[in-house]
């Protein structure tokens, strides 16, 4: 099967490459980039991880499949001692005490991490665009932003800067810049993944995300880095997922997707006659094809923004500057603490958390917050239903192409609903991988809660089907 | 409480105000008509079990840890943080 990470380990193993070789290209092209993706490179590390690979394998060693692999980490990841931004003012001086669980995992298996990757501060952007390292360029086409937040890890990966990375998923951040920028991203089953050391912003929907270029490196990434956390209380353990269980689309006979998505006058007319064009491809091979109902696009972004704005406002209460961040003294600790938030805030971060301390206020939670919750019940009960019909929901990644740099900083509005046909899965806590086929901006392949796996088994599938 | 706190206090951002772009987001779910008005249910209950709590155990962090949660003090005197006057009223 399609995979990067085989040939590359089967490189190193054949010493056809060495590892130091490797890394350093990556980090080359790293340095020398103009698509704005890296906060800091990791090089010192990466070059010494790098040369105890080579002495492993010329002393004869059998090293692991991760091992020597390179890889990048969004900027909102802890990894001890390296600096962890969030691409934000307050924090650009920031260095991680402890590492992440997810990360841990990857650099227990060997991988090798290069680079601390840009996206919007603390994960509030759909365009990698709102950030103290300049906006993220599209891999594809520069004029174009890379989708985000986790925009940095999509142009690396898209650009064969990284092997994979890893990116940060709350409301589709790893899902868009996959379809923008045409690589495959996952954004698993809430809770498969540890969330320990990754930086808050709605915890009820964040999740650890791989992006990668093949089917079967998400699917080997997701496995090293499942399972039960006790860190993360949210965490269960998952059974590992066997290639051999992903290769054909057994057990596949119905699929469906929101006849809504598809009908709304806010979708691009290509990517409407894209989508059902694929839609017919796999009818042609015997799998039955269902339209379903959904709450309207605007409800589902408005839930999730409220939930996401309440949570983000909780969160991100706790960075005062008192400990760490960039503080800024005034006459008194809690002159400092408000200076310092206006100062080293961006407008869209303070834009969420006043939004968030809204929704919360005594009089408003009743009518907005809880209103919301109970929203998010019933799309979740919407899902429940549907996975009683359907084996898995093909949605369009994006209503529309990606825009212009500037554009979405112009209209914070339209950025949200750009959200539309992603945010939904979140609020569902289901896995959705975003495929670089069938639309300009991809495809969206969920199932239900804990089913991974059949997500990448139709991944395959379409691979071949369309 | 008889104080009315503003959102700009809440949020501790001097100046804050509600954004319209946000609050287009609010009138719509002012407006929605939930299925249900049950806020509680279970479909996102992510709680851990009572039976499988962790260990309330104090696990000793790392000299390594240590040593850069004190690197990202911004202001100390003699290894000890430095902050403003406690808040009098």
């Amino acid at each position: 099967m399609d995979s990067q990470i085989k040939q590359l380990h089967q490189q190193l193993v054949n010493k056809e490459i060495s590892c130091t070789a490797l890394v350093q290209e990556k980090l080359d092209a790293l340095k020398a980039n103009t698509n704005n993706t890296v906060n800091s490179l990791l090089d010192t590390l990466a070059l010494e991880l790098a040369s105890k690979v080579d002495a492993k394998i010329a002393n004869g060693e059998s090293i692991g499949l991760l091992e020597g692999i390179p890889f990048g980490i969004k900027d909102v990841y802890m990894v001890q001692g390296t600096y962890t931004t969030a691409s934000s003012d307050l924090l650009k001086n920031y260095k991680s005490a402890y590492t992440a669980t997810a990360i841990q995992k990857l650099l227990d298996a060997g991988a090798i991490p290069l680079v601390k990757e840009n996206c919007d501060s603390f994960g509030h952007g759909s365009s990698s665009e709102n950030t103290i390292f300049g906006a993220v360029k599209n891999a594809i086409n520069p004029h174009l932003v890379s989708g985000g937040s986790s925009g940095g890890s999509a142009v690396n990966v898209a650009k064969d800067y990284t092997v994979f990375s890893i990116g940060g998923d709350t409301g589709g951040s790893v899902r868009q810049p996959a379809g923008y920028n045409h690589v495959y991203g996952l954004k698993p089953t809430y809770g498969r993944i540890s969330r320990y050391g990754l930086m808050a912003y709605a915890s009820s929907t964040d999740c650890v995300g791989p992006i990668a270029k093949s089917v079967e490196d998400i699917r080997i990434v997701l496995n090293i880095m499942s399972g039960k956390d006790s860190k993360d209380q949210t965490t269960y353990a998952s059974a590992e997922i066997d290639e051999t269980s992903i290769t054909n689309s057994e057990g596949i006979k119905t699929i469906g997707y929101f006849k809504n998505f598809i009908e709304s006058d806010a979708i691009d007319p290509k990517i409407k006659s894209d989508f059902l064009a694929s839609i017919e491809k796999i009818k042609a091979k015997g799998i039955e094809v269902k339209e379903l109902d959904f709450f309207k696009s605007d409800i589902l972004v408005s839930t999730y923004y409220t939930l996401a704005m309440a949570e983000t406002a909780s969160n991100l209460s706790r960075l005062d500057g008192s400990n760490y961040g960039n503080r800024i003294d005034d006459k008194n600790l809690k002159e400092s603490y408000a200076v310092t938030r206006s100062e080293n805030f961006s407008e869209e971060t303070k834009r969420r958390i006043v939004g968030g301390n809204q929704v919360l206020s005594q009089g408003f939670s009743d009518e907005i917050y809880l209103k919301g919750l109970a929203l998010r019940d019933a799309i979740s009960v919407n899902f429940e239903n549907d996975f009683n019909e359907v084996d898995i929901i093909l949605s369009p990644v994006t209503p529309n192409s990606p825009p212009k740099i500037g554009d979405s900083l112009k209209d914070p509005h339209a950025m949200y609903l750009s959200d539309a046909y992603t945010v939904g899965f979140s609020l569902g806590q289901l896995p959705t991988l975003t495929v670089p086929q069938g639309t300009e901006t991809g495809l969206q392949i969920t199932a239900a809660k804990n089913n991974d796996e059949l997500v990448l088994k139709f991944a395959n599938f379409l691979k071949d089907t369309l | 409480m008889s104080k009315i706190m503003t959102v700009d206090i809440l949020s501790s951002i001097k100046g804050a105000q509600p954004s319209e772009a946000v609050n287009k987001l609010f009138d719509v779910i002012k407006n929605a008509q939930p299925t249900n008005n049950n806020s509680f249910n279970n479909n996102h209950n992510n709680g851990v079990s009572l039976n499988d709590l962790r260990d309330d155990v104090v696990i000793e962090s790392s000299a390594m840890e240590k040593q850069i949660i004190i690197e990202n003090f911004p202001k100390s005197k003699n290894g000890y943080l430095v902050v403003s006057k406690v808040i009098e009223e």
